[in-house]
């Protein structure tokens, strides 16, 4: 078989492997994609912030409410600067239904792990809707990591998306 | 002949056939892009590694072969780094034609670098193109003999894969959104969530001109998102010789307009689409052809 009909049908046998395998695979097997990013669009959004705070912050007289962008407490701990990457702590931050141990301590090594960090790291849920044509934002903390212990916000509703979605109609 | 013969006849003719003549700029682009291709491999490699090295202690959320096997063991003990030489190695191997499943190998190990990197819940697309770049290689350099026609599938791989991926994109957005996803608000929401990332990865953020217009009138941002719609619906096009520049290049346009709406840059994939948009191997060959009268004349 000459090179041009040899070059088709390899290519549609691959184009199969890559149906076969993006139907199986939730859309997704590297590097085969349906590419769905942004596709569903206006929906409420989740992502994370960090602020760092005094190393002897303590969480039982730390204030755990839902806050905007303006009022974020402590100091701003930009991520980049850190080698940390932004979507893994919002993933983390946004995709946990449940605390559990290896949760929590997966997500402060991403901050402590090879490093040595001396103040306290505040983690914040941060949630995004349209009301009207404008975007309100709400910050509400999550995670408190001292340097030497890690504390959950008190109120377990408060530490999920899940639990403060509001309830399905 | 039936429709679907014909459409594939057509496609044959288009992909693999209605191509280029085969001078020596387009075999010096060809060997530029194959550079291009594994060189980027190999950089996503070594920078997954050293952040799987430096970050990640346990699996989140499985991604592709880690559905099935437990890569927990990429995490420690360098196996990461490794790996990452392993693709270089293997990559060296294909392109200077020592070992023809070379290339495919690396895209084994490639992808285990991925699913490794990035399975705390993120699914990148950033190197997708690279990642059909290694695969296409590696079909070309198993399958074909000889060097013409592996040049040749190569690129008619590449432009079908591509093609199909972006209109893919197109389909999803109609499906999850329906008409409405061009809505200018949808844009202000995700320059939102953006605002949102940026600040946490820097401290600060400072609007773009495109933003500052979308915030002043949201319909801006549906002119925006409509363009970028109809940009990714028609590029299957790119499937047809005539077409295909001009697709090819819409789409590198698209993406500079996610990043100056979005701040998202898709830098591997547009610097692909770039090389394959336009006819460098003209502008190789006029070099080539210029340079003997420029030594004489000197």
């Amino acid at each position: 078989m000459g090179f041009p009909k040899r070059a088709l049908p390899i290519s549609g046998g691959f184009l199969v492997v890559y149906a076969l395998l993006v139907a199986t695979q939730l859309g997704e097997f590297w590097p085969f994609s349906i590419y769905p990013m942004f596709s569903q669009a206006g929906n409420p959004w989740t992502r994370a912030m960090v602020r760092e705070m005094p190393s002897q912050t303590d969480p039982d007289t730390l204030s755990w409410d839902a806050v905007s962008l303006q009022r974020l407490p402590g100091a701003s701990y930009p991520l980049a600067p850190k080698g940390i990457n932004q979507n893994d702590v919002a993933n983390y931050v946004s995709k946990t239904d449940q605390w559990s141990d290896e949760r929590v301590q997966g997500l402060r090594s991403l901050f402590f792990k090879n490093r040595s960090v001396n103040s306290s790291l505040l983690v914040y849920r941060v949630r995004g809707e349209l009301v009207a044509d404008s975007v309100s934002i709400s910050a509400t903390p999550v995670l408190l990591f001292t340097p030497d212990a890690s504390h959950l916000n008190p109120s377990p509703s408060d530490r999920t998306v899940a639990g403060r979605s509001p309830p399905a109609e | 002949m039936s429709t679907l013969a014909r459409f594939a006849h057509t496609l044959r003719y288009e992909l693999f056939e209605n191509t280029p003549p085969d001078t020596k700029g387009r075999r010096l682009f060809f060997r530029g892009l194959e550079l291009f291709i594994m060189g980027y491999a190999v950089y996503f490699c070594w920078t997954w590694g050293v952040y799987i090295q430096q970050n990640i202690s346990s699996v989140l959320l499985p991604l592709g072969l880690a559905n099935y096997i437990d890569v927990s063991f990429m995490f420690d003990h360098n196996v990461a780094l490794i790996n990452a030489v392993l693709v270089g190695m293997l990559g060296l191997v294909g392109f200077f034609r020592l070992w023809r499943p070379a290339y495919l190998l690396a895209l084994l190990a490639f992808h285990l670098q991925y699913v490794a990197r990035y399975s705390l819940g993120e699914i990148s697309h950033g190197s997708n193109l690279i990642g059909m770049g290694v695969l296409g290689l590696g079909l070309a350099l198993v399958v074909f003999q000889g060097e013409r026609q592996r040049r040749r599938f190569t690129f008619g791989f590449l432009y079908f894969f591509i093609g199909l991926g972006y209109t893919s994109a197109a389909v999803c957005k109609l499906i999850g959104t329906g008409i409405t996803w061009p809505d200018g608000r949808h844009l202000l929401m995700w320059i939102g969530e953006r605002k949102v990332d940026t600040l946490s990865r820097f401290g600060s953020f400072d609007a773009t001109m495109l933003q500052d217009l979308v915030f002043y009138d949201y319909h801006f941002g549906t002119l925006i998102l409509l363009v970028g719609l109809l940009t990714e619906a028609v590029s299957f096009l790119m499937w047809w010789g005539k077409y295909r520049y001009l697709v090819v290049m819409l789409v590198v346009g698209m993406h500079f307009g996610i990043l100056f709406s979005m701040n998202i840059f898709f830098q591997a994939s547009t610097i692909l689409l770039i090389l394959l948009g336009l006819p460098w191997h003209r502008l190789i060959d006029y070099g080539l052809n210029r340079a003997p009268a420029t030594v004489a004349s000197s």
